[in-house]
């Protein structure tokens, strides 16, 4: 399979950063949003992302207008059919995602690739809206995706070996990302752990033990973390973070995926973390901690 | 014997077509945008009017064929068929250790380039590409591998080594390789024809100054010395490259701006050198322009560029012990007049004596631009690496017949 066109589906961040990352790559990319307010806003803020990039020195002027020049603006799922693989990056709800897959099964011939970056939902559930469910498979990117170079690819119950095989390929020689092997299960291997770890760190919290800087900066220094649970959480967004907890919890019925009621009172109070502004730290618009 | 030479990059390919009768060029050209829907196929055919075509060229094999297809085009060709070409000579970034001299291509070279990958991982994969695409091509047609890091094989131990953990170079063959080094090579020896001294009594230090740029000292005719290191980063400023700095500033200024390495590796190779310094420009003749509009920071990088350009000559003719030679090539170095002039002016202490007539003096052909009782002779020598390339692959391909 030749990979050249790459059709991403959903201009939220994860469709920013996966198109901006492929077309920095050398991919051609066809970008699809609703609206043409959409598409633009999802078009400046990768062209801001880039600046950002350029600022930090990561690309040159002809880089970022190389990598622009590689994104089209689509407004219709119809305009997909000459692409050599789809990647949806709609936001989490289950009917959404399968009226996107039921509409690229009709569209995309039926040997091309059709992947989903939910980091949650049921692949096989997915896969239950196409014709063709062998095609479809996971592919869960993190973000910043420009700077995690790690892909969680996830076989749903009828991913074939060859869509398997191929998805693995683009993730590794094509996108140059270290692709990890996950059967379906809620949360996979990233969102599981670190949302049990985030939970945890919580509950510390509640009970008195230490306070939120400490918490951070004890599993920061001393086990070698980028940022500590707490930070990560705003980082996610608490609302995510509730989320897939309850949704783990949900599916597995185990307590210890219960979202700690310290979460839920922040999210009740609209203190979201890095996006509102402010979650158990504080921040700038930038993102930077105060 | 006709011989087309082969430059591949990533996404672009250059070509010239000799007939080695009489070292003349058939025709030259360039493919640019490989991998993208619209490629652009520019061709020169000697004598006769560039043709330009674009076309969908999504990778090298059938850059290759189109390529040949213009070769023995009915119109715009210079040859009859694709058979009259003998050989094929691919230009190759990085030899190791394993290639002191051209190769041919067979299975044990191709895996030794494939070895290399690490040490220049956006060049050799490139020039691995032009060789597969040219076999695939031209099946049978012998080829050959030219090294740029080749000529500098023979420097000592004491100049390729650095002075840090010798298990690096142990394990990873941390260590100088240089670059350059075919038209280091090509110009040292242009340079003893030009004087018609022997070239095994000379003390010369080339400078290849163009975008990139690189000091080697030869002597006796090799290579003992020269200022690119494991990567093209080390050593003089470059347009857009750091050239030589503290290792420390590397590890401070990644925690101070929480830089990762590609971006370590970007800011030192595409945003430092002439266009940091000025702001303006990587390219010496805007820097230039500027400076004499008197614009404040082109100065200072026009001055820093020198400046360490000069001190490499310096510490090149003591690692020699003295120099006869000094030899001025590749963009910057065969047309900046002014360049040459303020670099030769302070080396008066070596016996240095510019005549700044001949210094201003264009042309294509070898010149030397001291006065008669200058001490060291400074040259201009175009380069030509092409035409190494050309007759490293004629050579090899004649003896291995």
């Amino acid at each position: 399979m030749f990979f050249k066109k790459i059709g991403v589906v959903g201009g939220g961040t994860m469709g920013q950063g996966i198109s901006q990352m492929l077309a920095a790559k050398g991919l051609d990319v066809l970008l699809v949003e609703h609206t043409t307010e959409k598409l633009d806003h999802a078009y400046n803020m990768i062209e801001t992302n880039l600046d950002k990039q350029l600022e930090k020195w990561a690309i040159t002027k002809a880089e970022k207008k190389l990598i622009l020049s590689r994104i089209t603006k689509v407004a219709h799922l119809a305009e997909l059919g000459t692409c050599d693989m789809v990647i949806e990056t709609i936001s989490e709800d289950l009917e959404a995602k399968k009226a996107v897959f039921s509409q690229l099964d009709q569209v995309c011939p039926s040997n091309v690739i059709l992947a989903s970056n939910t980091s949650t939902l049921s692949l096989t559930e997915l896969a239950s809206s196409t014709k063709y469910p062998e095609r479809v498979i996971g592919m869960h990117f993190i973000h910043p995706v420009s700077r995690v170079d790690l892909v969680e690819i996830i076989r749903g119950l009828k991913t074939s070996d060859t869509t398997f095989a191929e998805t693995r390929r683009f993730v590794e020689e094509v996108a140059d990302k270290k692709g990890v092997m996950i059967y379906e299960s809620p949360g996979f291997v990233t969102s599981r752990l670190i949302c049990l770890l985030i939970n945890e760190a919580l509950h510390v919290l509640q009970e008195g033990v230490a306070s939120a800087e400490d918490i951070d900066d004890a599993m920061r220094i001393g086990y070698n973390f980028q940022h500590g649970p707490l930070e990560m959480a705003d980082r996610f967004g608490l609302d995510s973070v509730e989320a897939a907890l309850e949704r783990m919890f949900r599916e597995f019925g185990e307590l210890k995926y219960r979202p700690s009621t310290v979460l839920k009172k922040m999210v009740r109070a609209g203190h979201l973390g890095v996006k509102t502004g402010e979650g158990f730290f504080k921040y700038d618009k930038d993102g930077d901690r105060l | 014997m006709k011989v087309l030479v082969i430059n591949a990059g990533s996404s672009s390919l250059k070509y010239q077509l000799y007939n080695m009768t009489d070292e003349s060029v058939l025709a030259k050209g360039l493919v640019e945008r490989i991998g993208m829907d619209s490629s652009i196929l520019t061709h020169k055919p000697t004598g006769r009017e560039d043709v330009t075509e674009v076309s969908e060229i999504l990778e090298h094999t059938t850059a290759i064929r189109k390529v040949i297809d213009i070769l023995t085009d009915k119109e715009n060709g210079v040859l009859g068929s694709v058979d009259e070409i003998q050989a094929v000579g691919h230009r190759v970034v990085h030899g190791g250790e394993a290639f002191k001299e051209s190769a041919l291509v067979d299975d044990a070279s191709k895996a030794e380039i494939r070895r290399l990958f690490d040490l220049a991982p956006l060049h050799n994969p490139a020039a691995m590409m032009g060789i597969r695409a040219a076999e695939a091509n031209m099946p049978g047609v012998p080829q050959v591998m030219v090294f740029d890091t080749a000529f500098h094989q023979t420097m000592p131990e004491k100049a390729y080594l650095y002075a840090i953990p010798r298990v690096l170079y142990k394990k990873y063959k941390v260590r100088r390789y240089g670059a350059h080094g075919t038209s280091h090579d090509y110009v040292s020896k242009a340079a003893a024809e030009y004087l018609d001294r022997p070239l095994e009594d000379l003390k010369i230090i080339t400078c290849h100054v163009g975008n990139g740029g690189s000091v080697t000292a030869v002597q006796g005719g090799v290579s003992v010395d020269t200022s690119m290191g494991m990567t093209p980063l080390e050593g003089l400023m470059m347009g857009t490259r750091s050239g030589d700095l503290d290792p420390a500033i590397v590890p401070y200024v990644m925690n101070k701006e929480e830089l990762s390495v590609s971006e370590v590796n970007s800011m030192l190779n595409k945003h430092s050198g002439l266009l940091a310094i000025s702001g303006i420009s990587s390219d010496m003749r805007e820097i230039t322009e500027g400076m004499e509009a008197g614009d404040a920071n082109s100065t200072l990088a026009f001055e820093m560029y020198e400046y360490r350009l000069r001190k490499y000559i310096g510490s090149y003719a003591a690692a020699m012990n003295g120099v006869d030679v000094i030899v001025f090539t590749a963009g910057v170095g065969e047309n900046s007049v002014v360049l040459r002039q303020k670099v030769c002016e302070q080396l008066t202490y070596l016996g240095v004596e510019l005549d700044e007539a001949l210094n201003a003096i264009r042309s294509g052909e070898p010149r030397r631009i001291t006065t008669a009782n200058s001490k060291v002779d400074v040259l201009v020598v175009p380069t030509n690496e092409e035409l190494v390339i050309a007759r490293d692959t004629h050579r090899i391909v004649l003896n291995s017949l």
